[in-house]
């Protein structure tokens, strides 16, 4: 609003500025403290020194950690893609009963608080024997990552004409070959972004892993256990790889969107 | 069209019933289930009877709120501010807030350690204002709890009212002016209203989140700060009373879906 005082102009821009910084602060300072030769946590760092990365990579329980939640992230954010993509297509193009009641089931795990959903996959893998199993965590985190995957190609398919696969299939092709062949070729930037969404959304699950893991320790689990017990720097650097991912994953998901002309209708 | 698309959502409705809706129902049901007798209320009424479960709702409650109120008294206006922004500052703007909506809760819950200790920036900054002589103690206590939630889950308010926001039409806004309306009576009579239903939508939304937090009241309250999730948390892992902990479970389910109801209604008129 053009026409408003100066002085309340400026006032929100000072709220503004400041909501802002109050978000990436964290993110902000995080960073330069894993470079830190200090011991303590202070801020800003005494020195530069890459002694918390020295530690953190030469420390055979963090390394296993983090191969277990890549593995964990690139089997369970594929079989959601699978899972999630067939799904939405199903949803977006299908016409059977009890659709919106599928789809409310399917994106259940994103409103289910994850405390809950922790409870009950900890109370059903015991009672079938996959508590602390490699296939239960697998199976827990497609669950929770098939909202993520949904919601981006949900959008995606409900922009993409219908018609350019009605002339598919009035050309004879089958619905496999039309999806094939018409549908994954224009949708491919979606489902690429789709992919990185559930892949992050693995890496960083914690509250269910937390639950069902066992005797497996992921980063996000291994971090937290760490830091409930006591502040160690090492977790600095932990958290500065964390975040490099994030920005690295979100950096290629809108430069991929943004070459298909897609970026706005997915990220707000 | 072909078929009638079953086929596809098939794969996905065989999982979630297997690996989300049955072991969600199999934990309802140990709930109002004795062992050996059958159905009863009993984990229910020992629920009520202990004060220290009324305590940890009450406390649950408080600080949820609390959360919420400061996650809209900052986002608001920041999703405000960040509409009036062109278009470079607005890219800038909001990718400012979708960064830290991807980047762990793990590592944005950490941070505040190091930002709130008392050795931390603010209070250094605020012993070097002299604002303050000893270190004020944010951590490990209900304001730094609250300091971290309202931080992981403001992008979850930001984003979708600047959604709304920058689909009022500034035409609107233009003609009220030229109708000799105030800046004031423009934004409480216009935007303000047009921007409720997200707002309100929100607002329900960050609230459900609050009540179901795990890992900030666990690291930033130093367990001196137990919510809901915490005490499941501890019936589950550490005593273990199953039952108890699923008689909570449903009740926490219960209120979420029943807010989501709410909520779904509201996003709904928004989107409209």
């Amino acid at each position: 609003m053009s026409t408003s005082s100066p002085w309340a102009r400026r006032a929100l821009a000072t709220v503004g500025v400041l909501g802002l910084v109050f978000l990436t602060v964290p993110i902000v300072i995080v960073v330069p403290m894993s470079f830190s030769s200090a011991k303590a946590l202070t801020f800003p760092p005494p020195g530069f020194s890459l002694r918390w990365y020295e530690t953190l990579f030469g420390n055979p329980r963090w390394m296993e950690a983090m191969s277990t939640s890549a593995i964990l992230a690139v089997i369970s954010s594929i079989s959601a893609l699978l899972l999630g993509g067939l799904a939405a297509y199903g949803l977006r193009r299908g016409a059977f009963r009890g659709r919106d009641w599928a789809e409310s089931n399917f994106m259940a795990p994103l409103i289910v608080p994850a405390i809950i959903t922790a409870i009950a996959l900890y109370l059903g893998l015991a009672k079938i024997g996959l508590l602390g199993t490699f296939l239960g965590l697998v199976v827990a985190h497609t669950v929770l990552n098939v909202p993520l995957v949904m919601m981006v190609l949900g959008v995606a398919i409900r922009s993409f004409d219908l018609r350019i696969e009605q002339v598919a299939w009035s050309l004879g092709a089958s619905w496999s070959y039309t999806v094939r062949k018409v549908v994954l070729p224009n949708l491919a930037p979606s489902v690429f972004a789709a992919w990185i969404f559930a892949f992050i959304g693995s890496f960083d699950e914690v509250i269910v892993t937390s639950f069902v893991a066992g005797k497996y320790d992921t980063v996000p689990k291994k971090m937290f256990n760490e830091l409930i017990l006591e502040v160690n720097p090492t977790i600095t650097a932990v958290a500065t790889l964390l975040i490099g991912l994030t920005v690295i994953a979100l950096a290629a998901v809108a430069f991929i969107l943004a070459r298909a002309g897609k970026l706005k209708p997915t990220i707000v | 069209m072909r078929g009638t698309g079953l086929g596809f959502i098939t794969p996905l409705l065989v999982v979630m019933v297997v690996a989300f809706d049955a072991p969600i129902v199999y934990m309802l049901g140990l709930a109002f289930w004795h062992k050996g007798q059958g159905p009863t209320l009993e984990h229910y009424q020992a629920l009520f009877a202990a004060p220290v479960y009324l305590r940890v709702l009450g406390n649950t409650m408080r600080i949820s709120l609390i959360a919420t109120i400061a996650n809209v008294a900052i986002g608001y206006p920041l999703a405000h501010w960040i509409r009036g922004l062109g278009g470079r500052g607005r890219a800038i703007a909001i990718a400012m807030v979708v960064l830290p909506f991807w980047v762990s809760i793990l590592v944005r819950t950490y941070a505040w350690i190091v930002v709130l200790g008392n050795a931390g920036l603010v209070n250094r900054f605020l012993q070097w204002t002299g604002l303050t002589d000893a270190p004020v103690s944010f951590l490990y206590n209900e304001l730094g709890v609250t300091i971290g939630m309202a931080n992981v889950l403001l992008p979850f308010l930001v984003l979708p009212l600047f959604a709304a926001m920058i689909r009022i039409d500034d035409r609107l806004l233009q003609a009220a002016a030229s109708l000799g309306a105030s800046p004031r009576t423009i934004f409480w009579k216009i935007y303000f209203p047009l921007t409720l239903p997200a707002l309100a939508a929100g607002t329900l939304l960050v609230f459900i989140l609050c009540l179901g937090f795990y890992v900030t009241p666990a690291i930033l309250g130093g367990g001196r700060v137990p919510m809901i999730s915490n005490l499941l948390d501890t019936l589950i892992n550490q005593m273990p009373r199953w039952e108890q902990a699923s008689a909570i479970s449903t009740i926490l389910l219960i209120v979420t879906l029943l807010i989501f109801a709410a909520y779904r209604r509201l996003d709904r008129r928004a989107a409209a």
